[in-house]
């Protein structure tokens, strides 16, 4: 449904050139949900500009439910949805007039254009705002109806480009739980996200891009299981004892914050080994415990690995 | 949570919504939110009708005016004030730099949309807001002793062509807001309507102005708008001030519209 080969973006040009995707290919079936990881800037919401046409790739080539991007911009515009980073809503329509415009403008007829716009405010559970200014919604209820009117044409493709950042959890799960109901119904759906938990829960597929680069692609089963079969994870008082922790026990061990967390293939013996080089240094840790890995140690074991940091 | 996304029996036309359509919808909801913020066009009303009192109170009684003007100073001066209306088709530009800072504008690039449809339809916003202001001026001027002497036809005319120049200038001040994206600059760019205006037969027919400014004002669209519309108000159905009026009104808006277009398909490299 997505076939993605060797796009690029460069920007600028000359020694003033950045290159935000480089020849990246990937490959997404039909009824799919592929999540797209990264960090800030790692060229995920430029991958999916250019995939939703809406920025122009300097190389490289896609076709999306069946058409090409270098020569079907209109095809593409009319058979896939997307829910951008920063929703693009009117603040000045009401929430059930904006979708019923999109309906008119994708082609509904006027009945047709008002059922499909109850139908989608009952999906996104804003039945009882529609009537409401966007302007007045809160940011979750922005968010349900950017969703909503992603889906007015039926979309076989949907586009999420970070959903649920800067969300409540509570508003956070509930497009969880609506993009729980797109899979239900068989839509393809490209995920990018800064929330590895979010690509763990949602995304059948998972790729990890850094610095314009896909440089790892799995179900989230298969990358955890490439890290080993456990993780120790050691909580520190101060972030400085946790990077000095880092350095006496060495990679993989990576830190988020005061704490250091590191992929072991067998756990019990690497938390002996560990347990003693901190004793040996001196240092003491707060709490300690052993888990199965999750998709946060995948990705922040790549990134660890590239020296980069992660902007979170 | 129970409705299905994708199935249902109607659905999205395969090849896409007819430009005309398109235009119709797009127009409508600039209409409607301009119509929640009548405040956006009351000062520039205002400002237009408060130069029309003063215009008239200030020459309308003095006879070698009068006598120069044609017999009715209100006749003469009415065009004036109603072309100083277009300037609220400025509005137009503000409207699409509000959707260009929300994000709106970009939702709509990723909508199987014309970007041609998304131009016009905001010119035709400022061109009806200016259409609106001129029939209340226009209105006032007949209270207060205009005598148009092509008739009630005229005013007709005469509302046709403030349409087709508030067109013009809306379609100028939507590509000065694409290129700008930016709603200080957009709303600075048009006090270029101020030199254009007043480069132009305004207070006193062609013949009598300094001969700089009548060198200006033969290449000046505005004079040949303004006498197109004083000739309805002082001498009736004259074929060719009508004619000329009519090509160039028609011009601006061509010239503006395919300007508008092409800065937002500059701006805007959509595969």
């Amino acid at each position: 449904m997505i076939e993605v080969d060797r796009l690029s973006k460069r920007f600028g040009s000359g020694d003033d050139a950045v290159d935000a995707v480089k020849s990246v290919s990937f490959k997404v079936d039909q009824g799919e949900i592929f999540g797209l990881l990264g960090a800030n800037g790692a060229g995920k919401s430029t991958t999916v500009l250019m995939l939703t046409t809406l920025l122009a790739p300097t190389s490289g080539d896609a076709r999306i439910a069946g058409y090409s991007l270098s020569s079907d911009g209109a095809g593409i515009r009319r058979s896939v949805g997307a829910a951008l980073q920063d929703p693009g809503l009117d603040p000045m329509q009401k929430g059930g007039g904006l979708l019923e415009l999109h309906a008119r403008l994708f082609g509904f007829d006027r009945k047709a254009a008002i059922h499909r716009r109850d139908e989608l405010l009952d999906l996104v559970g804003l039945r009882d705002a529609a009537d409401r200014r966007i302007g007045e919604y809160s940011g979750g209820m922005r968010r349900r109806l950017d969703l909503a009117a992603a889906l007015v044409n039926r979309p076989r493709v949907l586009f999420l480009d970070e959903p649920t950042t800067g969300l409540d959890p509570a508003s956070r799960r509930a497009i969880w739980d609506e993009v729980g109901v797109l899979r239900e119904s068989g839509v393809t759906v490209l995920l990018t996200t800064q929330y590895l938990e979010e690509a763990d829960q949602l995304a059948d597929r998972v790729a990890i891009m850094a610095d314009g680069e896909i440089v790892s692609t799995g179900t989230p089963a298969e990358l955890k299981a490439g890290l080993g079969a456990d993780v120790i994870e050691l909580a520190f008082d101060e972030e400085g004892v946790a990077e000095e922790a880092v350095s006496v026990i060495g990679p993989p061990a990576n830190r988020l914050g005061q704490v250091v967390r590191i992929p072991a293939a067998d756990g019990p013996a690497e938390l002996a080994r560990v347990v003693g080089l901190l004793k040996e240094a001196g240092i003491e840790s707060s709490s300690l415990s052993l888990s199965q890995p999750t998709l946060d140690d995948v990705f922040l074991n790549i990134v660890e690995s590239r020296g980069e940091g992660v902007g979170r | 949570m129970n409705a299905n996304p994708v199935g249902g029996d109607s659905g999205p036309r395969k090849e896409g919504v007819a430009f005309g359509l398109q235009v119709w919808l797009l127009t409508g909801r600039f209409l409607g939110n301009a119509i929640r913020q009548p405040a956006v066009i009351l000062p520039n009303l205002g400002i237009s009708i408060f130069f029309l009192i003063v215009y008239y109170g200030s020459f309308g009684d003095s006879p070698a005016i009068v006598q120069l003007t044609g017999g009715n100073y209100l006749n003469f001066v009415l065009p004036v004030t109603v072309l100083f209306a277009s300037i609220s088709g400025g509005a137009a530009g503000l409207t699409l730099v509000e959707d260009l800072e929300s994000g709106y504008f970009r939702r709509q690039l990723s909508m199987p949309l014309s970007r041609t449809a998304m131009v016009l339809s905001a010119m035709l916003l400022g061109a009806i807001q200016v259409t609106f202001e001129a029939i209340l001026i226009i209105a006032l001027g007949l209270v207060l002793g205009a005598d148009p002497a092509a008739g009630a036809l005229g005013l007709l005319a005469l509302l046709f062509f403030s349409l087709l120049w508030g067109l013009g200038f809306a379609g100028y001040s939507v590509a000065t807001g694409l290129l700008t994206g930016n709603a200080r600059a957009a709303q600075s760019a048009t006090f270029i309507f101020f030199p254009l205006l007043f480069l132009a037969p305004v207070f006193l027919p062609f013949d009598q102005l300094a001969p700089w400014i009548q060198a200006i004002a033969r290449v000046n669209p505005t004079t040949y708008m303004l006498e197109g519309m004083r000739s309805l108000m002082i001498d009736g159905w004259e074929l060719w001030p009508l004619a000329k009026a009519l090509i160039a009104g028609a011009a601006f808006a061509l010239v503006t519209l395919i300007w508008a277009v092409r800065v937002a398909i500059r701006k805007t490299s959509r595969a």
